[in-house]
């Protein structure tokens, strides 16, 4: 099968996991208990005369098997539909992409630099000091919950030092970013170090590497080159897994650190019982999330023409 | 405690200092365009406000208070002052003549007369338009017309213009209270420009008011927002040129970044007054607030049908404590059923029934032949109300030897729907910030049915409903004070639910900050706020 081959099955394969995976969400949020509308003016009651208009408005007062329709019929228009107070989500989904999608790409680069970087060390230094603190500390880095280490790092670099802002996007990209990116990427950081250097030690001890030492390739070449490509193959499908994870699951951060991404939006939207809402974010983190691994799987025969789609 | 004592004397002390740093200021901050009155800026968290027309606005009341100026206003020592209007008066407390001040301007020039607040009470009130705050105009006669199934009306009978500074409104029952419904927190009483009325979508987005700030450009989502001194405002000057609206998503970050000194106000989270001393200093205010809680208890539920056992709950919760250990002694132990702001409110009605006495607790629980079962409490989760609700739990486990949990919902629609459905499992949270410092807020809200919170406290009785009414029409505002009085001692005879605390509205503010008023709703009086010499 060629790769284009492979693409289009992978595609279609994709169009009916949306479809299925829409419904169960739009169901999921339709059931969650307590009545939305209700709920807008907080503990102050409206008007019952208010809360019919709304409903009817957004056809809460409809089954919910008829909600759907109308927003796969909006869909089909390209319509994402709008939150309950009239504002269309494709627009709030326009405004929070860019901070996602910089917050997202920002962690990835922090984990695959120091990440691979630091596994890299460790595998080739194997039992030695370096590579015993390098365990020791990406066991704890991986181990302290994500909601700690952000208050903290809040606490020390924005409000003691003072170095980085304590939330917003108000700096712009990268001083409001690295901070929560940073915060974001130590867990993935301190997985992917333990997974390269496992992966460099394996590949150190191969046939292939002790024949390369053989032909007398400079240690530059033969680390350089050989053992980093093919120790790199797991660590990808882990960074492009986690890629999409960055860009969808970062709701805690983006909640502590303030940054008016996807992520929160998506929790401020269940929060709000809103279908629409809801729906279109996990659509399209979904197809963020699946298009990654696609990219990976391509990127796999790129650098083990070993590997084939079959 | 400091807080208070500092808010307190703040407001008193606020001409003085102003006069003081008035002039220091304007030289520091050269974005003000103006040689002479106020200057400098300051940055506020709010919540993100989505809906911005005084009408809709759920969460945008410190936005509504800058853009808009109200007809009367009510201070923190809850005298009413006259703002837009020139006065509010009747007969016969059912209807009511407004005259406006002459003069006054909407920032877009155009003037403020008696025909934009009744074109904008009757967009606010028609039914199709489906505005969230229409109910604070219910009262109004001709208010049914505009929300009927069918071909609703568009303007409301009870509305009258006069002439071009004058309007009469009828009730449709005599209500002493009215002059206080026209104050700064019943934003459904705000007027509106004409423009606003060819596209309330795009008014909506930029709402343009007769207040003391303009707002700087269109309003987009999770944006700050930008408001600006009207040079044309007719009210109170205020005492800063400028004021930026931060949307936070978490109270706890907001809290952070005044810490940090990016941002000058916010409000200080329930999870955060235990620590908020030692972070702040006295840069923390407590705002006594026209809010109360109660431990709703639920009545349909026979075990919970002797007075006694109410009674008990009651002397068995140890308000002091939690009050200092969970809320860093910013609240307020209650005392009465309607907060002790609102003029003439009993304070210490309630006795010992409010007050913390185990033992008597016990017996009387022994005396009304015991509890069955457990008292699940139950409380809105993700709000930060668990470790009070934890606290009443285990003052009721080990003060009356029964069974008792504090249980949260997933969330506030869930919890809303059910206590709306009186389907609470056991006692449960019920709370009413009021929009003004009348105890008839309360009072109705509570404890007439359909008044505003339903099922808060699940007892609706025809003596209760008969004194109101009464009060209701006493036209003298002292008699109309003692009269609500008056339906307290009824409501302490049946002891329906135990007041739990007078709620305060807590803010921490950053050194740039030398004085945060506020006035009688609890909120600050930002545009009154006076900003440290150095700042």
């Amino acid at each position: 099968m060629t790769a284009a081959q492979a693409v289009t099955r992978r595609l279609a394969e994709l169009v009916l996991v949306f479809l299925g995976v829409m419904f169960i969400i739009y169901v999921m949020v339709f059931t969650l208990p307590g009545d939305p509308i209700m709920a807008l003016g907080g503990d102050r009651p409206l008007p019952e005369n208010v809360v019919a208009e709304l409903r009817s408005r957004y056809h809460l007062d409809e089954p919910v098997w008829k909600q759907y329709l109308y927003y796969l019929q909006g869909l089909a228009q390209g319509d994402l539909g709008t939150n309950f107070s009239g504002q269309p989500v494709a627009d709030r989904l326009a405004a929070r992409w860019p901070v996602t999608i910089a917050l997202a790409l920002t962690a990835w680069g922090i984990e695959l630099v120091i990440g691979v970087g630091l596994g890299l060390y460790a595998g080739l230094r194997r039992g030695r000091v370096g590579d015993r603190v390098v365990l020791a500390g990406t066991i704890l880095a991986a181990s302290v919950p994500v909601f700690v280490v952000a208050v903290s790092a809040q606490l020390v670099f924005g409000v003691q030092l003072g170095w980085f802002p304590v939330a917003g996007t108000t700096q712009g990209w990268p001083t409001a970013y690295l901070l929560p990116a940073a915060c974001i990427a130590v867990f993935g950081l301190a997985s992917i170090a333990r997974l390269m250097r496992g992966s460099v030690i394996d590949t150190m001890s191969s046939d292939f590497v002790r024949t390369l030492w053989a032909k007398g390739l400079t240690r530059r070449q033969v680390v350089g080159v050989h053992v980093t490509r093919n120790s790199a193959i797991p660590v990808l499908t882990y960074l492009a897994i986690d890629l999409g994870y960055l860009l969808g699951g970062t709701v805690i951060i983006e909640g502590i650190f303030n940054l008016p991404g996807v992520g929160q939006l998506l929790f401020q939207a269940i929060r709000a019982h809103e279908g629409p809402t809801v729906v279109g974010v996990s659509t399209a983190l979904i197809i963020v999330f699946l298009v990654a691994n696609l990219v990976v799987d391509l990127l796999h025969t790129a650098l083990d023409p070993r590997i084939r789609h079959e | 405690m400091k807080a208070r004592v500092r808010a307190t004397v703040g407001v008193a002390a606020l001409g003085l200092v102003l006069a003081a740093c008035g002039s220091t200021d304007a030289e520091d901050e050269p974005t003000t365009t103006e040689t002479e009155g106020p200057s400098g800026s300051i940055s506020i968290a709010v919540t993100d406000p989505g809906q911005l027309t005084p009408g809709r606005q759920t969460v945008a009341y410190d936005f509504s208070m800058a853009v808009f100026a109200p007809l009367t206003f009510i201070d923190d020592a809850s005298e009413m002052t006259y703002v837009a209007a020139e006065s509010v008066e009747s007969e016969d407390a059912t209807t009511w003549t407004i005259t406006l001040r002459e003069g006054w301007t909407f920032h877009d020039g155009t003037p403020v007369t008696a025909q934009s607040y009744v074109d904008a009470w009757n967009t606010v009130a028609y039914g199709p338009n489906a505005f969230e705050n229409s109910g604070q105009l219910a009262n109004v006669v001709g208010y049914e017309d505009l929300n009927t199934e069918s071909d609703p009306a568009t303007e409301m009978s009870g509305l009258e213009v006069v002439d071009e500074s004058t309007f009469t409104v009828t009730l449709a029952g005599p209500d002493s209270q009215f002059p206080l419904q026209v104050s700064q927190a019943q934003t459904a009483m705000y007027p509106m420009p004409e423009v606003a009325f060819e596209d309330l979508e795009a008014y909506d987005r930029q709402p343009i008011g007769n207040g003391a700030f303009v707002m700087v450009g269109e309003y987009v989502e999770n944006d700050p927002i930008e408001l600006e001194a009207y040079p044309e405002y007719q009210g109170p000057a205020p005492t800063i040129s400028a004021m930026t609206l931060v949307p936070y998503s978490d109270t706890g970050t907001a809290y952070t970044d005044v810490l940090a000194g990016n941002l000058d106000v916010a409000s200080l989270p329930p999870d955060r007054t235990a620590q908020a001393e030692s972070d702040f200093g006295d840069r923390i205010y407590a705002f006594e607030a026209p809010g109360i809680a109660f431990l709703g208890i639920p009545l349909a539920d026979e075990r919970y049908q002797d007075i006694r056992v109410r009674q008990a709950i009651s002397m068995a919760i140890d308000r002091e404590t939690i009050n200092e250990v969970i809320y860093g002694g910013l609240y307020e132990p209650a005392t009465a059923f309607t907060p002790a702001i609102a003029p003439g409110t009993p304070v210490g009605i309630c006795g010992e029934l409010c007050e913390y006495h185990p033992e008597d607790a016990k017996d009387l629980l022994d005396e009304a032949g015991g509890f069955e079962g457990t008292i699940d409490i139950y409380y809105p989760g993700g709000i930060g109300l668990d470790e009070m609700y934890a606290a009443i739990a285990n003052n009721l486990r080990q003060n009356l030897e029964v069974e008792a949990v504090a249980t949260p919902s997933t969330d506030w629609a869930e919890f809303y729907e059910t206590r709306l459905n009186g389907d609470a499992p056991g006692p449960f949270f019920s709370r009413w910030g009021a929009l003004y410092p009348s105890q008839q807020n309360t009072l109705r809200v509570f404890f007439v049915e359909n008044g505003g919170c339903t099922n808060c406290i699940p007892w609706y009785d025809d003596e209760v409903a008969e004194l109101i009414a009464e009060a209701d029409a006493t036209v003298d505002s002292d008699d109309a004070a003692s009269a609500y009085a008056v339906v307290q001692e009824r409501i302490l005879e049946e002891f329906p639910a135990p007041p739990l605390f007078f709620e305060t509205y807590s803010y921490v503010t950053s050194e740039r900050v030398e004085v945060l008023p506020t006035s009688a709703v609890g909120n600050p009086l930002f545009s009154q706020t006076v900003l440290a010499e150095d700042a």
